[in-house]
């Protein structure tokens, strides 16, 4: 538990100096205010991804070794994804309010494809509520963590690939295309969102551990001691 | 001014998520240990 709480530490002090660099840097001369979303937008997706990416490691691992330990590396890391995911999407919003003067296109690829991924990664936590048994939802929630990775690309490369309101990578082989305070802003706090992240799957994964000695518990102990499902209580 | 309120909203409702699922983590890590 120290480990969480030196972790969550970290990633609050650095988020802060994150958000300092963010709101210290000059306003844009065409979006104004609103180009300091560029602290919290990219830095959430870029988490998103690398979430994405971490499950799809743990789960190509846990159909190698079938260890509990890549299991819970691939559904801890889903669970951050999703989150970031949904601050992504809803920051997103907010800039395309602001800058293409609507919220939502729903013909709009990069839009699209990060809300398909989004759903994706939710039917991911619902296969694994749905499953009892520890194995068969381990395997099953690891068959659909190696192949649900490809959206991560498509999502990616998607501003690339077709004809979209958002606009293409601002950062590319050639150089960068933003000014270097919105650069370093954008670098430092995708930094820190990556040890928030960090902070946050290693949390998950200690209630993961936790959990999942209860239920080893209760499976030693017998029914007698395991709490009733909700299906099985009767109307009263 | 209502683009800085919209900014600091934004960012505020973000991190707030944030803590939200840092406290449900704690709060259900908690509950588990105790069982």
């Amino acid at each position: 538990m120290t480990r969480v709480r030196v972790l969550m530490s970290l990633a609050a002090v650095a988020v802060g100096i994150g958000l300092w660099f963010a709101l210290t840097a000059p306003p844009d001369a065409l979006q104004g205010e609103y180009a300091r979303l560029l602290g919290i937008h990219p830095p959430s997706m870029w988490v998103a991804f690398l979430a994405f990416g971490v499950t799809a490691l743990g789960s190509i691992m846990w159909l190698i070794k079938k260890t509990d330990r890549w299991d819970r590396l691939a559904s801890s890391s889903v669970e951050v994804g999703v989150i970031f995911t949904a601050i992504g999407l809803f920051t997103g919003m907010v800039w395309g309010q602001a800058v293409w003067g609507t919220p939502w296109d729903w013909q709009d690829p990069r839009l699209m494809s990060t809300l398909v991924m989004f759903f994706v990664y939710l039917g991911y936590i619902a296969l694994r509520n749905a499953i009892d048994d520890p194995t068969v939802r381990a395997r099953r929630s690891a068959i659909l963590g190696a192949i649900a990775v490809v959206q991560v690309p498509l999502v990616y490369f998607s501003v690339n690939l077709f004809r979209t309101l958002h606009q293409t990578q601002s950062i590319r082989p050639d150089g960068s295309t933003m000014p270097d305070e919105m650069l370093l802003a954008m670098a430092v706090n995708m930094v820190a969102f990556t040890i928030l992240y960090i902070a946050l799957v290693v949390a998950r994964i200690e209630v993961a551990k936790v959990e999942a000695e209860n239920a080893r518990e209760e499976a030693v102990a017998g029914e007698a001691v395991r709490p009733p499902r909700l299906s099985e209580v009767e109307d009263v | 001014m209502s683009e800085t309120l919209v900014v600091a909203g934004t960012y505020l409702i973000s991190y707030a998520l944030v803590v939200a699922y840092a406290v449900y983590l704690h709060v259900r890590r908690r509950r588990a240990a105790q069982r």
